[in-house]
């Protein structure tokens, strides 16, 4: 992907952030900070910086892209021109953009209940401010606690995060340089009550043991970030609750 | 005891027929954010949306006269139709009417019954789920913000509050009041107060 020499991502064990190779970046998640939207989060996870918003369910238009049956979803990724040291966002939507759209749709057409809403329309809004690696991730991540904060029925909560491989080591969560020049990076989005992955792409290659061993970091990893989730959409309710109670 | 339960969070280790629920593998998960009480087995959402049942009340605003009907926007998904053979006085494009619920049918649309213009006054919104509570148990806690602030107040189920006459700004507070902490106990005592303060 980028050019140039190579440089040394792993030194004396350590990544080059000083994290160990099965460690998250920190990851903040602020609920409800878009005031217009039916449910909306903002996401810090190591540098990148993303706020989701979730629109609907409204009336489908234009009307050839409503589906009698159940509601459709409609999701649009950007990055913001200022995001990143390349060019992306800066000349709209391209080919990234649209794949990562895509996607994302993927991941909440399997979770949300649409049929409960048939001839309507749920939007997703995933808005990149400063982008490091993994945004389609964290930007996954936004999206399902701004889709449960908007009172949409879904099955569950999911969570997206990146494995990848530098070297012979497997190791979770790549930044951006890690994934330039890192030797496999594969995004997957999992339902924590079943396992089931929701998204799963990658760019590279791994062994079958080596893939093993990334999903099984990415489900235990997943615990936290669920965690993060879970607490992100609770903390405006609890708050109202512990001023009022005892 | 009452909790706060995200979805996919477990409820119960048995199959409980519940609203915004679903039984995975003979246990029972959340499918909303909602306050679980599992003395009761209650689930209530906390954000939600209004599906449309016969006989709720609706406010809405007439968005369209058509030949014979009238189309009414009613802040939802769902559209709303007047007949115009039982609409008694006469309907403009952007009046607000109340009316009730007469039948849904497939195409999301909910037919209404019994419409009554609704004349000045104030409309505000509030999330549908919280509709019960600005009602109360037994239409307690909206008698008692019409007795102290003298407001016509109609609550539709759809979310959408009209007021009228009155305290309008102390009714419009206490409802909003109520949407934001609907979740926590002792609410009516502390409205009562904030009425009685004025």
């Amino acid at each position: 992907m980028a050019g140039g020499e190579k440089p040394e991502l792993i030194i004396n064990g350590k990544r080059l952030d000083g994290r160990g190779p099965a460690d998250l970046r920190p990851i903040k998640i602020e609920p409800n900070v878009v005031k217009n939207a039916a449910g909306s989060a903002y996401v810090e996870w190591g540098n990148n910086k993303i706020i989701a918003a979730v629109h609907g369910p409204k009336e489908a238009l234009p009307k050839h892209t409503s589906d009698p049956e159940k509601a459709v979803i409609k999701c649009r990724y950007m990055m913001a021109p200022f995001s990143s040291l390349e060019g992306h966002g800066r000349t709209g939507p391209n080919r990234r953009s649209i794949e990562i759209s895509k996607v994302t749709k993927e991941v909440f057409e399997n979770v949300v209940m649409l049929e409960l809403f048939p001839g309507t329309e749920i939007d997703i809004y995933v808005e990149v401010l400063q982008g490091d690696g993994g945004t389609r991730a964290a930007g996954i991540t936004a999206a399902a606690v701004a889709m449960a904060l908007s009172g949409i029925p879904m099955r569950d909560v999911p969570y997206a995060v990146s494995a990848g491989k530098i070297g012979e080591m497997v190791v979770l969560d790549l930044n951006m340089i890690e994934d330039n020049y890192s030797d496999a990076d594969m995004p997957v989005a999992v339902k924590p009550l079943t396992n089931e992955a929701l998204l799963l792409q990658m760019d590279g290659s791994f062994t079958k043991e080596q893939f093993k061993e990334a999903m099984n970091l990415i489900i235990e990893s997943g615990k936290e970030i669920h965690q993060a989730q879970e607490e992100a959409i609770k903390r405006p309710y609890k708050e109202i609750m512990d001023k009022y109670e005892k | 005891m009452q909790r706060i339960v995200i979805p996919g969070e477990k409820l119960s280790d048995t199959a409980v027929r519940m609203h915004n629920t679903l039984v995975h593998q003979g246990k029972t998960y959340s499918t909303i954010v909602g306050l679980y009480n599992d003395e009761k087995n209650i689930l209530i959402p906390m954000e939600g949306l209004w599906h449309p049942a016969y006989g709720d009340t609706v406010v809405g605003v007439i968005e369209e006269d058509r030949l014979n009907t009238y189309n009414v926007n009613l802040n939802s998904p769902y559209k709303g139709l007047l007949i115009s053979k039982f609409v008694q006085e006469q309907l403009n494009k952007g009046d607000l009417v109340e009316a009730s619920v007469k039948e849904l049918d497939k195409t999301q649309t909910v037919v209404l019954m019994r419409p009554r213009k609704l004349t000045g006054g104030k409309v505000f919104m509030i999330t549908p789920s919280k509709v019960p509570r600005v009602l109360g148990k037994g239409n307690n806690m909206i008698k008692e913000l019409t007795t102290s602030t003298k407001c016509n107040i109609i609550v539709g189920n759809n979310g959408v509050v009209w007021i009228k006459g009155g305290n309008m700004q102390l009714a419009m507070d206490a409802i909003l009041r109520i949407q934001e902490e609907a979740h926590t106990s002792g609410l009516t005592d502390r409205i009562k107060e904030m009425l009685s303060k004025g």
